[in-house]
C-alpha cells in the first residue's frame, strides 16, 4: 500500500501493476491466439503458445458472414437502453433524493426495483412474455430496449441515487434563491456535478445489455433482428464448437464495449482534472 | 458524447425503420436448428425458393434448448407465430398430445398423396401418436441421425484386435490401446450431467438388456441388466482421459481429430465429413465408423431424429405443407446429403451412387439406423434425462457404485413418472 | 401564499419527474412478481395448462428436495466468497494504484478488459485452460514438476475455479467503482491525515473506508445479487457437475421452468431464492437507506 496517496512508489509498484496485467491479460492472450490458430492447431494435446500457422481465417469468415447487422442491432439495444435508463434513473434518483414522497413511497421504491433485480430473470420471462405479447412489443429491437429495463434501471436508479445524495445543497439552494426553476437546478446544477457519476453507471449499463442473452433469445424471432450474444451462441453448436471463430468472434465483439469505455474513461479523467468531482 | 449518443441512436432509428423491407406473398416461418442441421436446411430452403419466387423463407437457426423453449411458449400461447417448427424426438409426445400439431394426413388427403414408403420406417412412427402405423401422422423426419461407434483402425491393426462385435471387446481392445500406446487414451465419451452422459451411456445400457421404463410404465434403469450395464461402463472410463466427466461433444471430437483417443463410442453423423480432412484431423483415412456393438442383445444405437412438425397455429399451412413435403423428399434430401452431408431420413437416398461416392460412410448409419432404437415416449423426457445423468455421474466420479447410483435413480424416477 | 403555490409546484415537479421511472417499473415487474408469489402457491404446469392450488405445498417439497438444498449450499458459498474476494481485491487495488501515473489510462482499460467480453467467450476460454488433460494450465503445473489439478473435475475444487471465474472477470468492476469513489474525495483530506502523522494503516481504516462507506456497500450489494443468480458460467463449465458440487439454484430454477415448465415449483424456488438474498442484503439495505 505504499502507493497509496504518499507520491513516491516503491519498487514493488512496476511489479503489482505487472502481475494484475498478467493475470488480467493471459486469458485474453489465449483468446486472441485461438483465434488465430488454424482449427488443427487448437486441438493439439500439448497446448503451445504461439500457432504454429497463423491464419487470418476466422477473422474472414466472421467479416464475410454478414454479422454487420447483429452488430447494429446490439449497438442500438444498448445505446437505447442504457440512455432510457440514465435519463429516467437521473430524473428518479433525483426526485428520491430532494423530495419525501408520501407513504413512504421513496423506500419502497427503492425496495421494490431491488427486488426486481434479485429475482431470477428465468421466472420473469415467461409473465412478461404475456405482458409484451399484448402490447405488441414482442420481436422487436424497442421492446428489447423496454425489457432491459428490469435489469439496468433500478441498477442506473441505485446508483445515481448514490451519486446525488453525496452532493452538497449549497449550490442548488444558491440557484433557487437566484429564481431557477426545478428543472433548471437538475439541468445546470446536478446534471453537472453527477457527471461523472452517470458516465461509471454508463459503463456496467452498457456491459448488461451488451451481453444479455436470455430474453434476447425468447423475445427475438426475426434472424435480422437478432443481436450479437444470440450469434456468438452458434459458434457453440450441438456437434462442434468452431474454437477459432468463437474467439474472434469474442475479440471483435468487445472493441465496441472496450471503444466506448476508452471516451467515458478520458471523460472522467478530464472531469476531474477540471475538479468537477 | 452525449450529442455523439443521440446521433447515432437517431440514424439506428431510421435504420430499423426502413428495414422492414418489400414483402412477398407467402412468407413462411420456419423454427429450424443452427449448426449442421440448419446449414443443411438453409440448402434446401435456398433451392425451395429459387423454385417458388412467390413464397420467401424465414428459418431461425436456434440451439436444441432455445427451439423447445421458444416453440412451447409460442404454441402454448397460440399466437402462429411459426409455420413449421422442428422438434427432437423424445420431447415429441408432449407437442402431440397437447393438440398444438396440424395432422399432415388431412394435408396429404387435400393434396390426393400419401406419406410414401421411401422413409425409414422407425423414424417415421416417431412422428405418429400412438407410435404406430396406424397412428395419426404429425410430423416428417427431417434427418436420419443416429449414434454410432468409431475406432482407430491404424490402432486395432497395429495391437492385432478384431473388429469390435461385443462392448467387451471393446473394453479389451480399450485396456490395451490405453496400455500400450503412450499419449493415446483407450475411449474417449461424454460424461457431463444430464443429456450428454445419458446419451453416451444408452446404447451400452440397452445393449446389456437395460430398459428405462419397462412394460407396466414404470421406471426399470435398476434391474439387474442396467447395473451390469453400469458396471461395465464404469470399467470402460478407466480407459478414458481423466477429465472425461467434463466432456461434452467440444472435447469428445477434438480428442478423435487429434488422435488421443483410440475409440469413441458415441459418435455422430455430422462429424463424418472432418474425419478424412487432413487439415481438420491429424488422423485423417484412420477413424473408422459403424453401429455399436452388441452385447447381450443386438447392437442397439440411439436415434436422435429431429422431425418437421407443423403448428396448428400457422396461417400458411398450405404453403408450409408444401414446404415441409419437398424438404422431406427425396430430391431434397439428397441435395442436403451431397452439399453438407445431412443423413437421409429416405431409403432410397443412402442407396444413390452420386451420395454414396461422397459419403461413403453412409451405409453403416442406415444400418445403425435400422438397428436403432429410440429413447421411450414420455411426456417427462426431460426429467428423467436430467435424473438418471445426475446419478450416472455420480457412479462416474466414484460417488457411488453402481448398484446404488440406479437404485437412487430410480426410486427418484418413480417419482418423477407419478 | 406564494410559499404555498412554489411548494405544490415543486411537489408536481417531483411527481413528473419520478412518473416516468415509476410508471415504467410498474407495468415491466408488477404482473410478473405477483404472478411468481401467486404461482409459487399453485400446482401449475405451463406445457399442459392446468393450474390448482396447492398452497404451501411446492415451499415443502422444493426444501425436502436434497438437490435443491445442495444447490443452495453451493450458490449461497460462490455468492459470499466471490462476493467478498472481489468486494475486497477491488479495494486493494484501487488503493494500490490510487493517484496519477505514467500509462495510466492505458493500464485502467487493459484491467477492465474481462468484463467486456462476452461471458459466452469468457466460460469458453476458461473450459479450455481448466480442461485436466490438455488445459494449458495442468500442462504448466506438469512442466514445472507439479501434480495436475483437478480444475472442474474435482468435486471439491469445481465450485472454487467456477469462483476463479468470476473473481477474474468481475474484479475489474469492484476496482473502477471503488477507484470513482475515491477519485471523487478531496486529496487535502488525505494529506492532511499526512502530516497529523498518521500511519497508512490508520489512514486506511480511519478514513478513507469510512467515507467509501456507502460505494463499499452498494457494491457488496449488487455483487451479491448477481453472483446469487449465478448460471451461465455454470451452464457453460461444469452443467453443474461433478456430482452436485457446482448445482445452483438458478440452474434448478431454470430446469424447472424452462426443461419441465413446472411454473408452480420454479416460482416456489425463486421464492425462497429471493427471500435468501433479502435476507443477506437487508444488512446493506439497512444502511444504506437508514438515513431517508
Amino acid at each position: 500500500m505504499a502507493a497509496y496517496v504518499a507520491k513516491k512508489r516503491g519498487i514493488l509498484f512496476p511489479l503489482a501493476l505487472a502481475s494484475i496485467l498478467f493475470v488480467t491479460l493471459f486469458p485474453i492472450y489465449w483468446i486472441i491466439v485461438t483465434a488465430l490458430k488454424p482449427s488443427i492447431e487448437n486441438i493439439s494435446p500439448v497446448p503451445f503458445l504461439l500457432p504454429h500457422n497463423a491464419t487470418l481465417a476466422n477473422f474472414a469468415a466472421l467479416l464475410s458472414g454478414g454479422y454487420l447487422r447483429n452488430l447494429l442491432n446490439s449497438v442500438f439495444v444498448t445505446g437505447a437502453s442504457t440512455l432510457l435508463s440514465l435519463v429516467l434513473a437521473l430524473l428518479a434518483a433525483y426526485a428520491l433524493c430532494r423530495y419525501r414522497f408520501p407513504f413512504r413511497l421513496n423506500q419502497a421504491f427503492l425496495i421494490w426495483i431491488i427486488l426486481a433485480k434479485m429475482l431470477p430473470p428465468v421466472v420473469l420471462a415467461v409473465p412478461i412474455y404475456e405482458v409484451f405479447m399484448k402490447a405488441k412489443f414482442l420481436n422487436s429491437l424497442w421492446g428489447l430496449v423496454l425489457v432491459y429495463q428490469v435489469y439496468t434501471l433500478p441498477y442506473c436508479i441505485w446508483m445515481l441515487f448514490g451519486f446525488v445524495k453525496s452532493l452538497p445543497l449549497e449550490y442548488e439552494e444558491a440557484a433557487e434563491i437566484d429564481g431557477a426553476s426545478p428543472l433548471q437546478v437538475l439541468g445546470r446544477i446536478v446534471l453537472p456535478l453527477v457527471r461523472t457519476g452517470i458516465v461509471a453507471t454508463a459503463i456496467f449499463t452498457v456491459i448488461v445489455a451488451w451481453d444479455e442473452f436470455l430474453f434476447a433469445v425468447l423475445f427475438i424471432r426475426s434472424p435480422e433482428l437478432l443481436t450479437l450474444p444470440l450469434v456468438i451462441v452458434n459458434f457453440i453448436g450441438e456437434f462442434e464448437t468452431l474454437w477459432g471463430q468463437l474467439m474472434a468472434v469474442g475479440l471483435l465483439a468487445a472493441l465496441p464495449v472496450l471503444l466506448f469505455s476508452r471516451i467515458v474513461y478520458r471523460h472522467m479523467s478530464t472531469a476531474y482534472a477540471l475538479g468537477l468531482k | 458524447m452525449k450529442r455523439f449518443l443521440i446521433v447515432t441512436l437517431l440514424v439506428l432509428t431510421a435504420f430499423s425503420v426502413f428495414a422492414q423491407a418489400a414483402k412477398k406473398p407467402v412468407k413462411l416461418v420456419i423454427a429450424g436448428r443452427d449448426g449442421d442441421y440448419g446449414n443443411a436446411m438453409q440448402v434446401a430452403v435456398d433451392a425451395y425458393t429459387a423454385a417458388h419466387p412467390e413464397v420467401s423463407i424465414e428459418l431461425l437457426k436456434l440451439s436444441g434448448d432455445d427451439i423447445y423453449q421458444k416453440s412451447v411458449i409460442d404454441l402454448r400461447s397460440g399466437t402462429g407465430s411459426y409455420d413449421l417448427i422442428l422438434i427432437d424426438d423424445p420431447k415429441s409426445l408432449q407437442f402431440q398430445k397437447a393438440g398444438w400439431l396440424a395432422d399432415l394426413g388431412d394435408y396429404y388427403k387435400k393434396a390426393g398423396k400419401q406419406a410414401d414408403p421411401d422413409f425409414i420406417q422407425s423414424l417415421v412412427n416417431l412422428c405418429r401418436y400412438p407410435n404406430q402405423p396406424s397412428g395419426k401422422l404429425y410430423g416428417l423426419p427431417f434427418v436420419g441421425n443416429v449414434s454410432l461407434f468409431a475406432y482407430r483402425a491404424d490402432l486395432y491393426k497395429k495391437y492385432s484386435l478384431p473388429e469390435p462385435k461385443t462392448w467387451t471387446d471393446v473394453l479389451v481392445a480399450a485396456k490395451k490401446i490405453s496400455e500400450n500406446e503412450s499419449g493415446v487414451s483407450g475411449v474417449t465419451f461424454r460424461g457431463v450431467k444430464g443429456n450428454p452422459i445419458v446419451t453416451a451411456f444408452l446404447p451400452v445400457f440397452w445393449a446389456f438388456g437395460g430398459e428405462l421404463i419397462d412394460a407396466k410404465g414404470q421406471p426399470s434403469v435398476n434391474s439387474p441388466e442396467g447395473i451390469k450395464a453400469l458396471s461395465y461402463f464404469l470399467e470402460l472410463a478407466k480407459y478414458a482421459p481423466k477429465g472425461v466427466s467434463m466432456n461434452n461433444t467440444a472435447q469428445v471430437r477434438d480428442g478423435l481429430l487429434a488422435g488421443t483417443a483410440a475409440i469413441a463410442p458415441e459418435v455422430w453423423p455430422a462429424w463424418l465429413g472432418s474425419m478424412d480432412d487432413p487439415t481438420k484431423s491429424k488422423v485423417a483415412g484412420n477413424v473408422r465408423v459403424m453401429k455399436h456393438p452388441g452385447e447381450v442383445t443386438k447392437s442397439a444405437p440411439m436415434i436422435g431424429i429431429w422431425h418437421i412438425a407443423m403448428p396448428a397455429a400457422s396461417k400458411n399451412k398450405d404453403a408450409a405443407f408444401d414446404f415441409l413435403v419437398y424438404v422431406t423428399g427425396k430430391e431434397a434430401q439428397k441435395l442436403m446429403a451431397i452439399q453438407t452431408g445431412l443423413p437421409p431420413s429416405r431409403s432410397s437416398v443412402y442407396d444413390d451412387a452420386d451420395v454414396l461416392k461422397l459419403r461413403p460412410w453412409y451405409p453403416a448409419v442406415r444400418d445403425a439406423l435400422v438397428n436403432g432404437k429410440a429413447r421411450p415416449r414420455t411426456m417427462v423426457w426431460g426429467e428423467i434425462e436430467n435424473v438418471l445423468g445426475d446419478y450416472l455421474q455420480m457412479a462416474l466420479i466414484g460417488d457411488l457404485k453402481p448398484d446404488a447410483a440406479l437404485n437412487e435413480a430410480n426410486a427418484k424416477l418413480v417419482q418423477v413418472l407419478k | 401564499m406564494i410559499r404555498e403555490t412554489r411548494m405544490k409546484g415543486k411537489a408536481l415537479f417531483f411527481w413528473a419527474i419520478l412518473s416516468p421511472a415509476l410508471a415504467l417499473m410498474v407495468w415491466l415487474t408488477a404482473y410478473p412478481m405477483l404472478s411468481v408469489a401467486v404461482t409459487s402457491l399453485q400446482n401449475y404446469n405451463y406445457m399442459t395448462d392446468t393450474r390448482s392450488w396447492v398452497g404451501l405445498g411446492n415451499y415443502g417439497d422444493i426444501l425436502g428436495d436434497r438437490l435443491f438444498l445442495q444447490s443452495f449450499r453451493n450458490t449461497l458459498v460462490f455468492c459470499l466468497g466471490t462476493t467478498l474476494v472481489e468486494v475486497f481485491l477491488g479495494i486493494v487495488l484501487a488503493l494500490v494504484f490510487y493517484g496519477d501515473f505514467r500509462g495510466k489510462r492505458t493500464f485502467m482499460i487493459l484491467a477492465i478488459f474481462p468484463m467486456m467480453l462476452s461471458t459466452m467467450v469468457v466460460c469458453a476460454v476458461w473450459k479450455t485452460l481448466f480442461h485436466y488433460d490438455i488445459g494449458l494450465l495442468n500442462y504448466t503445473l506438469q512442466s514445472l514438476g507439479l501434480e495436475r489439478f483437478g480444475w472442474l473435475i474435482d468435486k471439491n475444487k469445481a465450485l472454487s475455479s467456477l469462483a476463479l471465474v468470476d473473481i477474474w472477470q468481475w474484479t475489474p468492476f469492484s476496482f473502477i467503482v471503488i477507484q470513482a469513489g475515491l477519485a471523487s474525495v478531496p486529496a487535502e483530506i488525505f494529506e492532511a491525515s499526512l502530516i497529523d502523522g498518521a500511519s497508512s494503516r490508520q489512514r486506511v481504516f480511519r478514513i478513507t473506508l469510512p467515507i467509501l462507506r456507502d460505494q463499499i456497500l452498494l457494491l457488496a450489494l449488487l455483487r451479491t445479487i448477481d453472483t446469487f443468480k449465478v448460471f451461465a458460467k455454470v451452464y457453460a463449465l461444469t452443467g453443474g457437475g461433478p456430482g452436485n458440487a457446482t448445482e445452483t439454484t438458478s440452474l434448478f430454477i431454470y430446469r424447472e421452468a424452462f426443461s419441465y415448465f413446472k411454473f408452480g415449483r420454479s416460482s416456489a424456488a425463486s421464492m425462497i431464492t429471493l427471500a435468501a438474498v433479502v435476507l443477506m442484503s437487508a444488512f446493506y439495505l439497512r444502511k444504506i437507506l437508514k438515513e431517508e
